[in-house]
């Protein structure tokens, strides 16, 4: 989009009223305010929309496409749209590939692979994990041998994370056996219709298949198909540390959620309970102390800073304290706790839905273990 | 040399196991979640046929007349197995009906199930008796959705109900199972039951023993995993943040342990009202807790394997979230126990 406006030339406020408007005007005819993730065909709309008026790569640079926005125009964002309730889009793209592809790839991959994620073309899925690699995820075994002029891939990924609906995976593939882990790793492109690519869905605890696994069974992608290098692949997917691991430790979650826990409260007739209020301050000044927490890092992106490893922190202590406020919400909905489904219909007073929808935040994306181990050792300088 | 009971809970923990099978299999309980009523009738049919209806009536009226620590052993055992069938209601049925049990639910040719809760988040029941006639609705009633007859708690006693005599509202609860509340606007006839509070209190007691074994199922479920996981060339049950975490769990597991038992036996060589009123109360809030403790870890320990609707331990998770606040959620347990703090309490 060529007319979008110098956005971080505007006030904080003219963005933010520029934002509702957009999202209030555009939104689709779709669910809002899902706690779970959209597939592909429900959100597609959304996604359509954003990328039509130019909205859909808030951080990539305009000369690619992006808004350019800076990390607080950015967050502004995110605010309005979570406030209205919009679906979280296929967003693997857009958040995980684009930046490192502007960082690592070619010429010709970004002109090949940007404008189809920028169009919805090409849908992609994260292939890192496996059976035995998780949170030693250097451990991958998935193996891609250069035969002819081709990756010849074969293994397995698991977990890929709306995997079912993508049409394309970038995946960590071991391409030397014979040195430390992590220095025989590559990063590879692979469209999901290749032959030999599979798939199997696997059901969340809420029975939704949310994820599924990737077979590779001789694969051949072209050699180009490899971002950063051979065998630089793990400095390329650790590399992948843009502010948006900020954005995880927001106090929006646990803020939204706090206003569920009211409705659930009142629904039980307990609002006015003393002990109940007792627990209830405790968590909402644990979400204010996040929130100020949190902004001390919005600043540090606001004034040009880098993030350091300590963001870790907000990370732990949000997800943590998500889970904390459906450990009540599951205590004060009593017998109704136990539903299936959300009583009345009224997904805000679904406690079991908030409690089981807390649960992979302290997995994915480095467990809480693993980043307290990380923390005590790069931050508190704790021997190992 | 070991109490009549350690024996007595043997030999039906015995028989139970032609209902919860011994290898841990949850094959059968994945097949009957999220179908009918959520159960399979012809287990009950099974437990009938075992006596396992009759432990609780007393042996004047023909029955086994067992006490709370081999029920609570029993409700442990099927706790493990996470048996979906309302056994332990039919148990409870049988308490209140004692010689007034039918035939036909004693063998469990028809399910029989108790009602007694008159409104979710509460602890009691009140009038619905007028006479000759019953009128009202009873809430979180167990099984209800497959059962052919209701045992029905009121003040003046209780009333046993045909299917047809009420009517069933269903919602599905997360362990495949239904959360059901009846209502009933009939002639019946209401047989005295002076023993209505105590079998609440059996009852909490042995759902307590319930939440209990299935947490201790996955405890150890969750301990098999962390000796086979491994990540970094090691089992992640050597690292010692989860070493630490499981510990606790074990910790909480048999505080619940004794509590369940120490309690099940002042019920059975006669508490007075207030010590079982506390003791039930007490008992439950632990298991509630461990129960949901459990779960949390579990699910964590397990990593993306966790959040699976596949691996087994989601079923333990499921059952404790279903079942964790029946016959009162941790808050209002604790507040049934603040009221209780000065009573009878000369000091
Ligand atoms: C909802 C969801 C979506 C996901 N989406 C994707 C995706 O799209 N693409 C993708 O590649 N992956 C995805 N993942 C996978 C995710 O990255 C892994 O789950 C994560 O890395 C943890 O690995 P694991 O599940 O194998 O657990 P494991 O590594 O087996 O860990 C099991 C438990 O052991 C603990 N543990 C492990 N090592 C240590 C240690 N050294 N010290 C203390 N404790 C330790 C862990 O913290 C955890 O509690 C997703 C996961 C979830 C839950």
């Amino acid at each position: 989009m060529t007319d979008l406006p110098d956005f971080n030339a505007m006030t904080d406020a003219d963005f933010r009223a520029l934002a509702r408007d957009f999202v209030e005007t555009n939104y689709p005819d779709i669910p809002r305010y899902t706690l779970g993730r959209l597939h592909w065909d429900e959100v597609k709309p959304w996604y359509l929309v954003l990328s039509e008026h130019g909205w859909i790569c808030p951080t990539w640079p305009r000369e690619h496409g992006g808004m350019g926005l800076t990390a607080g125009k950015h967050l502004i964002l995110i605010e309005e749209f979570e406030r209205y309730g919009a679906a979280r889009v296929n967003d693997i793209g857009p958040v995980m590939l684009g930046p490192l592809l502007l960082k690592y790839g070619t010429e010709a991959q970004k002109a090949e692979f940007l404008p189809k994620i920028l169009s919805g073309e090409h849908v992609w899925a994260q292939g890192y994990s496996e059976p035995g690699a998780g949170s030693d995820l250097a451990a991958v075994r998935c193996e891609a041998v250069l035969e002819g002029g081709d990756w010849v891939i074969n293994g397995q990924k698991t977990w890929c994370t709306l995997g079912m609906d993508a049409n394309w995976i970038f995946i960590l593939a071991r391409t030397d056996k014979t040195v430390k882990k992590q220095a025989g790793i590559s990063f590879l492109l692979v469209p999901m219709d290749a032959p030999g690519v599979t798939t199997r869905n696997i059901e969340n605890l809420e029975r939704e298949a949310e994820f599924c696994e990737v077979f590779f069974d001789d694969v051949r992608v072209p050699a180009d198909h490899i971002v950063g290098g051979v065998n630089e692949g793990w400095t390329a997917a650790k590399a992948l540390l843009g502010h948006e691991r900020v954005f995880i430790g927001a106090p929006r979650l646990s803020a939204a959620a706090m206003t569920r826990l009211k409705r659930i409260a009142l629904r039980a007739g307990v609002w006015h309970d003393p002990v109940f209020r007792d627990r209830y301050v405790a968590l909402q000044c644990d979400v204010a102390d996040l929130g100020d927490l949190f902004e001390t890092y919005v600043d540090k992106l606001r004034g040009g800073q880098t993030i350091g490893a300590d963001v870790a922190m907000l990370k732990i202590f949000q997800s943590e304290l998500y889970q904390r406020i459906s450990e009540l919400m599951m205590e004060v909905a009593g017998e109704e706790a136990g539903l299936a489904q959300a009583p009345e219909g009224d997904r805000q007073l679904h406690a079991a839905a908030t409690w089981l929808s807390a649960r992979p935040t302290t997995i994915f994306g480095g467990s809480t273990e693993i980043m307290r181990n990380m923390l005590a050792k790069a931050i508190l300088e704790l021997p190992s | 040399m070991s109490e009549e009971w350690v024996e007595n809970a043997r030999m039906i923990v015995e028989s139970a196991r032609a209902i919860v099978p011994a290898d841990g299999s949850l094959e059968r309980v994945r097949k009957v979640r999220f179908e009918g009523p959520g159960y399979d009738r012809a287990v009950m049919q099974e437990a009938g046929e075992l006596g396992l209806f009759l432990m609780r009536v007393e042996e004047e009226a023909g029955g086994l007349g067992l006490g709370m620590r081999e029920t609570c052993e029993l409700a442990r055992v099927l706790g493990r197995g996470l048996l979906p069938e309302p056994v332990l209601a039919a148990i409870m049925a049988g308490a209140m009906l004692q010689g007034s049990m039918p035939e036909e639910a004693m063998t469990g040719a028809q399910v029989i199930t108790w009602a007694w809760q008159d409104a979710l988040g509460s602890l009691g029941w009140k009038g619905g008796a007028d006479g000759g006639r019953i009128k009202g609705t009873k809430q979180a009633v167990q099984g209800a959705a497959g059962a052919d007859l209701f045992a029905v708690l009121t003040d003046q006693g209780v009333a046993l109900l045909p299917r047809d005599a009420v009517t069933l509202q269903t919602a599905e609860s997360l362990d495949g199972g239904q959360l059901c509340t009846i209502s009933f606007d009939s002639e019946a006839e209401i047989l005295p039951c002076p023993t209505a509070q105590s079998v609440l209190e059996d009852a909490t007691l042995a759902h307590s023993a319930y939440l209990l074994g299935l947490s201790e199922r996955a405890l150890e479920i969750t301990l098999e995993y962390l000796r086979v996981r491994k990540q970094f060339d090691r089992p992640i049950g050597s690292f010692q943040s989860l070493q630490h975490r499981a510990t606790e769990m074990k910790v909480s597991l048999e505080l619940s342990r004794a509590a369940i038992f120490a309690t099940a036996r002042r019920f059975d060589t006669g508490a007075d009202a207030l010590t079982r009123a506390r003791g039930a109360a007490r008992v439950k809030l632990r298991a509630a807790e461990l129960a949901m403790h459990v779960s949390r870890e579990a699910i964590q320990m397990h990593g993306a394997m966790g959040i699976t609707d596949e691996a087994d331990i989601g079923l333990f998770v499921r059952k404790a979230m279903s079942e964790a606040n029946l016959f009162g959620s941790p808050r209002l347990l604790r507040a049934r126990l603040a009221e209780l703090l000065d009573e009878g309490d000369a000091a």
